[in-house]
């Protein structure tokens, strides 16, 4: 990286609970490494992506702190417990405070990060106060999927506007999830259109996806 | 799981195509491989915006406007096989139209040298990627293996290719559009490039296709009325000389393996997406701007003054006088041109462990490889001044251009006549050499005709002419024949 390019953060808040046990988890998993191998491979994601994992259950827990892609190892991710969606929030939050660089009189700012939320089921804490935060003060663009039949999209819709919904928990939905994951990094870290306040553009979801009205 | 799909083309034939599950998708459209990999077969993202203007162009850039075909199978006009071939080689240019299942374009796969190979990295498996420029110009350079970098001659080479590749877009009335780092795929190992995406090109008299261009590469009254209605006057919208914005910006990363604009200059402290809107575009200053140093980096070792004058110059047109006020930049030709002289004063550099291994000769008085400092010290520079006629003015005589000369330098057709250009159509015959035969030079003449000796007497071809500092001679004695003064210094 350029000493004066900036980054692309990206984070992955990924839902680790008890109804990920099994195939899911290891879907999951497999997804990770298939991402980060994929962005390894294209100079500009490569250049300008860092990547950070948020797994929640009962707890929230950043698994990985944002790391470029050619420090990033794999996080142990182990599936058990509730849905703490709402801790998972805030510490997206926090680590965005702390880990994203600003835009000040003397430092080149980082882009405004990528969030990916995924998660199987409906939350089991106290999340509408931090969805609420996130959706005022856009931080970061926020996408959110809804993975299962358990999922509950209207939750993810008082975090952000765009939410996408995959019908099953199936290992090859979770690999096209994660394989449109790393195509929307990288059209980003492409097409960081310069035209400030503009939507950023994403492609098309896989088949099978819903994008949630 | 893969299948097998099938397109029908506009004539009516039918290709097979592999359908994969997550195609490679870029900003336009996305694509799936023939069986043997030999073509590609792209469908748009947005099939919904396809209509006849954009059909119509497309039909205009595969027939009438292909520099590809000769014009006798109906590509470009003034076409020839030879010319064809040349082209393409230089251009991945479209073949044919799909109309069904849904409408798209064939293209012919890119060579295999725009893959990486086996060994291109130790850290990372690129094997059958394709050479996206940034792979080589950013720092992500320190991931390949040194094999894959090529040296300076190899850039300058590629800067060449790519200015004759657009100056033949250009000189069609076409424009590219959408010239960026990741539209032109290159190979510094051998010094090559090619343009690929070309059916997004500006064609004279249709409509011109939407696109906004790539971060870094949009000219900058491109990105500062982005905003406006298409039907805005004041909108700029992508054409030759936003081409020649983008050309430039590549020809300088090439060179110096950074972005023109992209200095340590905070432009706003609002957000990153307003700083970097500003920099690149109304507010976008060159880093090496001789008059305003607010945007240079500390750590620049290398500048567009080691390039020697005729680059030097052409850089401070494009991102000085230029950057925004666009009839002001170099055209491609111009590129073209300053490129294939400086090519001619290259120098070998004597340091085996060199980076870059050669140089920008043009400072004679002070011979030093701005790459890793090493001064040339070991032997004589020999110089060839070659000058034509001025015209009307019988025996005056003016310097051309300049050739650095060591043993076995060959000598073509442009180095004889001042009315020959080392384009695609040039006679590529050796025409003479230089040798050094104990301490002695010679200039032997293999093919060219009309050569004289100091002496005004013929050097038919087999025979050499003895030179020395100050030896004066024609290399041909036809009417645009050049005259060549000799320098040891």
């Amino acid at each position: 990286m350029s000493e004066f390019s900036r980054r692309l953060p990206v984070y992955l808040l990924l839902d680790v609970s008890g109804s990920m046990q099994g195939d899911p988890i290891e879907a999951v998993r497999h997804g990770v490494r298939a991402l980060v191998s994929e962005l390894r491979g294209d100079p500009q994601a490569l250049e300008t992506a860092y990547l950070s994992v948020i797994t929640f259950n009962s707890s929230a827990r950043q698994v990985t702190p944002l790391t470029e892609l050619m420090l990033f190892k794999e996080p142990q991710l182990s599936a058990g417990g509730a849905t703490a969606l709402g801790a998972a929030l805030r510490l997206l939050s926090d680590c965005i405070r702390s880990e994203v660089r600003k835009s000040t009189e003397t430092q080149k700012g980082d882009w405004r990060p990528l969030v990916f939320i995924l998660t199987d089921g409906a939350p089991t804490d106290d999340w509408r106060e931090a969805a609420a935060m996130l959706k005022s003060t856009k931080p970061a663009n926020i996408i959110a999927c809804a993975a299962g039949a358990y999922a509950d999209t209207t939750v993810l819709k008082e975090i952000t506007e765009c939410v996408l919904m995959m019908n099953t928990l199936s290992a090859g939905d979770l690999a096209q999830f994660f394989a449109w994951v790393s195509s929307s990094v990288k059209m980003s870290s492409k097409s960081l259109d310069a035209k400030p306040g503009a939507n950023i553009e994403l492609p098309p979801p896989p088949q099978g996806f819903v994008i949630v009205p | 799981m893969s299948r097998i799909g099938e397109a029908t083309l506009s004539d009516g034939r039918k290709v097979p195509y592999v359908i994969t599950d997550n195609p490679p998708r870029g900003g336009m459209k996305y694509t799936y491989f023939a069986p043997d990999k030999s073509y590609v077969v792209q469908f748009f993202n947005e099939p919904n915006k396809i209509d006849r203007n954009m059909s119509a162009r497309l039909e205009a850039i595969i027939g009438r406007y292909n520099p590809t075909i000769p014009e006798s199978k109906g590509g470009a006009i003034g076409s020839d096989e030879r010319l064809a071939k040349y082209f393409s080689g230089r251009f991945c240019w479209p073949t044919d139209l799909v109309v069904a299942p849904e409408f798209g374009i064939v293209s012919p796969a890119y060579p295999k040298s725009f893959f990486f190979g086996d060994n291109a990295s130790q850290f990372l498996d690129l094997k059958g990627k394709d050479k996206k420029s940034n792979w080589f110009t950013s720092g992500n350079r320190r991931f390949l293996n040194k094999s894959e970098l090529g040296d300076f001659r190899s850039m300058i080479q590629m800067s060449l290719l790519l200015s004759r590749s657009i100056r033949r877009l250009h000189q069609a009335g076409l424009a590219h559009s959408d010239l960026s780092n990741n539209n032109v795929l290159i190979d510094p190992k051998t010094g090559n490039c090619v343009v690929i995406d070309i059916d997004s090109l500006v064609v004279p008299g249709l409509f011109p296709p939407e696109v906004a261009g790539t971060r870094g590469y949009i000219a900058p009254e491109v990105l500062s009325t982005m905003e406006l209605d298409r039907s805005d006057p004041r909108r700029m919208i992508p054409s030759s000389v936003t081409d020649l914005h983008a050309l430039a910006v590549l020809i300088y990363e090439y060179l110096f393996c950074r972005h023109p604009l992209m200095g340590p200059k905070i432009f706003s402290s609002e957000s990153a997406e307003k700083d970097d809107y500003l920099g690149l575009g109304p507010m976008a200053l060159f880093i090496e701007n001789p008059d305003d140093t607010s945007n240079r980096p500390s750590s620049l070792k290398t500048t567009i003054k080691d390039l020697g004058p005729i680059l030097e110059k052409l850089f401070l047109r494009a991102f000085v006088d230029g950057l925004h006020n666009p009839p002001l930049r170099p055209s491609a030709m111009e590129w073209e041109r300053g490129l294939v002289r400086t090519w001619d004063l290259l120098h070998k550099c004597s340091n085996p462990s060199c980076e870059k291994k050669w140089f920008v000769l043009y400072d004679t008085d002070n011979p030093v490889c701005p790459f890793c400092g090493t001064r040339i010290s070991d032997r004589n520079i020999v110089r060839f001044e070659l000058n034509t006629e001025v015209r009307g003015h019988s025996g005056e005589w003016r310097k051309y251009s300049e050739l650095d000369v060591v043993h076995n330098t060959p000598l073509f057709k442009w180095h004889m006549q001042g009315n020959v250009f080392a384009d695609e159509k040039a006679d590529k015959t050796l025409q003479a050499y230089v040798c050094c035969h104990n301490g002695e030079w010679f200039l032997i003449n293999r093919n060219a005709e009309g050569m004289l000796s100091p002496q005004g007497n013929p050097v038919p071809a087999g025979k050499a002419i003895r030179i020395a500092d100050g030896t004066v001679f024609r290399a041909s004695r036809s009417d645009r024949g050049m005259l060549i003064k000799v320098k040891i210094i």
